[in-house]
């Protein structure tokens, strides 16, 4: 294995393969960190290029792309509340509070490193564990997936704000709104338009909902004052600080391996996982979602945690788990490569070249995110009556740009109104977009594992892993119910 | 204001260039996928539009529309100005949509039929290890237990469920209740549920299985294919079994416009996919995702009408189309 | 009434109208449903009974005058007078509104430049107007020269320049 590997670290290391890795991680991130341009798209325009190339550099670039572009979303996230990504959702949550105390730097660098230390866990994992956790992955059925996504559902209890019950009504409203278009048996829901039959996607949900409330805020009430203190100031991580979210961006790298190595659930559901599980083991966990840099490390570690592990169905069983990772196994057809058991004995040496150079990826990851934060942290210096109509007009052309479609633009306006009187109504908007995100999978999971057992709901417990989440859930529930009534024992002890 | 909108307005006309057909095409064309990135009409689009491009002297850009079980795509296109640059990658979904789902408002013909590209085979397949070493014992097994033996597919009037529901019907079995239908999207998600186990079987696109095929963790069973795949040899095509609505559903791949397209876009187009039909790219991506280069050789109205027709007919038969 | 509890009375009549009008009338029960299958409004269904169940709660919690207020405090010590607050979001809807109408008419580019536009000055600045302009203009053209450019996107172009 070592003469292997030191072939593989031969043939890897070229100027041209260092060159085109450095481009796709940079251009991943400048990419992820546009609002309204994501990584799939980025994965997807850079497909033809990898016609031409060889295998290793090929997927290496397209590897390249997704890692600098899933960090990249947490950039605008913080910046303009815009996350880049759906997966750098929770990342805005207390990225963007941060940024509004004067301590952007500070998030964006956590929001690297966390990154970075995901990048580097789930490499790690690929290599050495691809196997047993494609084992485990491929035990994951419909009643597991149900469970767990319920379980990462829970998550919406930490993000609801100060009411639980408008947070809860918030993840209705998005579970209710995911259902809209094609249904999984292939009838149409809530099809009012023509448009609607393929009913609504993420990115102009996700920006629509974010970022556009602030543009109408500002324009309403015309008065940005906390957005003038957004200087870069305090933007060092302390060692303390990092050595306080050590746990954390264990469990998150963790979590986002694990999750990230299950076809089906990417980065986006790992890092709610994480934010929430974070949020209730933390002691400042009252903290989270008002600016607790805790809660981008979560995030953060593990929606980058995920990234690399999506590659391990796809390597080791030749599935793929999400859109990006489906591109990447065109890729490798395309080069004539089958991925899966096979391809371990046949191309060994290629695997080791794709290995190598993944963990110089984590390397390079660190560079150009510094970089990048560096030319993005002058935004803060525009003031936002110039810079929000600017964001709204980054969204437009690449909402537009996704699928040419102006139906897509009309929902990002409209959610964007949607989300302006859900701030009118103190209603958080994180539990709609979590919601919104995994009630598909929440649905189809339970609908299929119901055909299989032909009706009889004991399918979801019919399993250890099943049992487990289930019993997780009771606690997280029981948890959050005594927390809820302490806090109103609280309120009325105030008041009398 | 007024040199502003002046400003505007020149930019704009720049930017928007003239279009006439005698010069076409004279921009990038836009080629819509009606499925996501990554699966087997993506990357059969992309191909088309790599080699193609070549012989355009204009680059073709692929536009992902997925949803509406394709019919997104494909009805944003057939209601497209018929200029010559938006086309669609249609598959056997815009003949068999509008055949099965009376919600499906877009109609097989409401395009100009380009070009037939590929026909893309599927494959019956179960998992290595199974009981079932044949069509007629996967049947059998069936008819002797009927709900209990499960399947994945993209839906019940999807071209990979409707392969399963007319082998069931030939097999004289119940096509929707007798096994049971669960539903996956995506190649990659379909051949992950049967790899783990969770359905007994599936009769899905080669692309998507063949990996699995060649690794020995699945065995096939038989192909919906007019011949025999290269690849497989030894697997018979449903057909050969004497399944013979079955044996008429395979997958394809063809190049439609917007309804009325001018003649010469479509004598341009003659002369360009002549080209693709031996163009080396081409024909090396089409065999690496497994499937067979048709470009020109079919009379792709009449071809698509008889497919139309077939599947409702069989529509009519299982009772899709409601009252 | 309180404005929490109108907030949860309304919260509970959309889904109400969900369950009684739109899944009824929009989510059709196709034919080709299989044996053992959840219906397709199953999922809706149960979503909206809860959204309605937590929405009367929320009303009823404001009847008994707990619950959170359904106004962020920020906003509720805002004293702009209503009618003006009203007038700009009225004028930033209508922009949306016109932007998307206008796409199909002066085609993408120019719309979005209104847009921007519409948007800087209704943020009130007034200060930077001339930043403002170059940046509703300039910024537009760059976007639309990238996109159509390096990724080959094709918008809108409009009737009156096509």
């Amino acid at each position: 294995m070592l003469n292997e590997l030191m072939t593989a670290l031969q043939a890897v290391a070229t100027l041209q393969n260092f060159l085109i890795m450095a481009a796709g991680i940079w251009g991943g991130v400048i990419i992820g960190a546009i609002p309204g341009m994501t990584g799939t798209m980025a994965v997807t325009l850079a497909l033809p290029f990898t016609f031409y190339m060889d295998p290793v550099p090929s997927i290496l670039l397209l590897v390249a792309l997704y890692k600098g572009s899933t960090y990249g979303g947490s950039v605008s996230a913080i910046l303009i509340r815009t996350p880049g990504t759906a997966s750098a959702a929770c990342t805005a949550l207390d990225g963007y509070p941060l940024a509004q105390q004067g301590k952007a730097g500070k998030a964006l660098n956590m929001a690297l490193y966390s990154s970075v230390v995901g990048d580097f866990f789930s490499n790690i994992s690929l290599i050495f564990l691809a196997a047993p956790l494609a084992i485990l992955a491929l035990k994951v059925g419909p009643p597991e997936y149900f469970m767990l996504m319920v379980f990462a559902l829970t998550t919406v209890a930490g993000v609801s704000g100060n009411s639980l019950l408008m947070g809860l009504l918030s993840a209705c409203f998005g579970l209710l709104l995911a259902t809209a278009g094609e249904d999984m048996y292939g009838s149409f829901r809530f099809a009012f338009t023509g448009d609607m039959q393929a009913g609504l996607s993420v990115a102009p949900v996700l920006i629509g909902l974010f970022a556009l409330p602030e543009l109408i805020k500002l324009i309403v009430f015309r008065n940005p004052p906390k957005a003038r203190a957004m200087a870069l100031g305090d933007d060092r991580v302390s060692g303390k600080e990092f050595r306080g979210v050590a746990k954390t961006l264990f469990r998150g790298s963790f979590i986002g391996v694990i999750l990230g190595a299950i076809p089906g659930i990417g980065p986006s559901a790992a890092a709610f996982f994480s934010y929430g599980s974070a949020q209730r083991s933390s002691p400042r966990g009252q903290n989270f979602g008002k600016g607790e840099i805790e809660g981008v490390a979560a995030s953060e570690s593990a929606n980058n945690g995920a990234c690399g592990a999506t590659m391990i169905p796809l390597l080791a069983l030749g599935v793929p788990g999400d859109v990006i990772t489906g591109v990447m196994l065109g890729a490798f057809m395309i080069q004539g490569l089958t991925p899966g058991p096979l391809l371990f004995e046949t191309n060994i040496h290629e695997v080791y070249m794709l290995f190598i150079g993944m963990l110089l990826s984590s390397v390079l990851l660190l560079f150009a995110g510094k970089f990048t934060m560096r030319i993005f942290t002058t935004i803060a210096k525009i003031p936002p009556t110039l810079l929000s109509p600017v964001v709204l007009l980054l969204c437009l052309f690449g909402i537009y740009a996704i699928g040419n479609s102006m139906f897509d633009v009309v929902v990002l306006l409209a959610l964007g109104l949607v989300g302006f009187g859900m701030y009118l109504l103190d209603i958080p908007t994180a539990p709609f977009l979590i919601a919104f995100i995994l009630g598909p999978m929440i649905e189809e999971n339970l609908r299929r594992a119901l055909a299989t057992s032909r009706g009889d709901p004991m399918v979801l417990l019919s399993s250890p892993i099943t049992w487990i989440f289930a019993a997780l859930i009771l606690f997280v529930v029981a948890l959050t119910a005594r927390r809820e009534i302490g806090k109103a024992n609280q309120r009325k002890a105030e008041a009398q | 204001m007024k040199k502003i909108l002046a400003s505007v307005a020149t930019t704009a006309v720049l930017a928007a260039g003239s279009v006439s057909a005698q010069d076409y095409p004279s921009e990038a064309i836009t080629l819509v996928i009606p499925y996501g990135p990554g699966g087997a009409s993506d990357l059969a689009g992309r191909a088309l539009a790599e080699s193609a491009g070549k012989f355009l002297d204009e680059p073709i850009t692929v536009v992902n529309k997925p949803g509406a079980g394709g019919m997104n795509g494909a009805r944003s296109v057939s209601q497209a100005d018929p200029d010559g640059y938006t086309l669609l990658l249609a598959r056997v979904g815009m003949a068999l949509a509008p055949a099965v789902n009376p919600q499906v408002q877009t109609g097989w013909d409401d395009y100009s039929f380009v070009g037939s590209l590929e026909a893309t085979p599927m494959i019956l397949a179960v998992r290595e290890g199974s009981e079932y070493g044949s069509v007629e014992e996967l049947m059998a097994a069936v008819k002797e237990n009927p709900g209990a033996m499960t399947y994945a597919a993209s839906g019940p009037t999807a071209i990979d469920g409707f392969t399963v529901q007319a082998l069931l019907s030939d097999a004289g079995l119940d096509p929707l209740a007798d096994a049971t239908i669960v539903p996956y999207k995506g190649g990659g998600a379909l051949a992950t549920a049967l790899l783990g186990g969770h359905v007994d079987f599936l009769a899905i696109a080669a692309g998507s299985l063949m990996p699995h095929i060649n690794s020995g963790d699945m065995k096939p069973l038989a192909v919906f294919s007019p011949e025999r795949m290269d690849d497989l040899p030894d697997v018979p095509t449903v057909a050969e079994l004497g399944y013979e609505t079955a044996g008429q559903i395979t997958g394809w791949s063809a190049l439609y416009g917007p309804e009325g397209l001018p003649e010469e876009v479509q004598a341009k187009w003659d002369e360009v996919l002549g080209q693709v039909a031996e163009d080396e790219t081409w024909l090396t991506l089409a065999e690496r995702r497994g499937s067979i280069s048709t470009v020109g050789e079919k009379d792709m109205p009449a071809y698509a009408e008889s497919q139309y027709e077939l599947f409702r007919g069989l529509a009519e038969e299982f009772g899709y189309l409601g009252n | 009434m309180t404005s929490t509890t109108l907030r949860g009375l309304g919260i509970a009549l959309f889904f109400g109208i969900v369950i009684w009008v739109l899944i009824p009338g929009y989510v059709p029960k196709p034919a080709f449903l299989p044996g053992f299958a959840l219906p397709p409004d199953f999922w809706p269904r149960v979503i909206s009974i809860a959204g309605l169940v937590f929405g009367l709660i929320a009303a009823g919690l404001g009847l008994a005058g707990q619950g959170t207020p359904a106004l962020p405090a920020e906003v509720a010590e805002d004293d702009t007078p209503m009618g003006t607050l009203l007038a700009r979001l009225g004028l930033l809807v209508a922009a949306f509104v016109a932007f998307v109408l206008l796409v199909d008419v002066i085609g993408f580019l120019a719309a979005a430049i209104l847009l921007t536009g519409a948007g800087i000055l209704l943020t009130g600045e007034r200060r930077l107007l001339a930043w403002g302009a170059g940046l509703a203009l300039i910024l537009p053209v760059c976007l639309y020269l990238f996109f159509t450019e390096a990724l080959g996107t094709q918008f809108p172009p409009g009737l009156l320049f096509n």
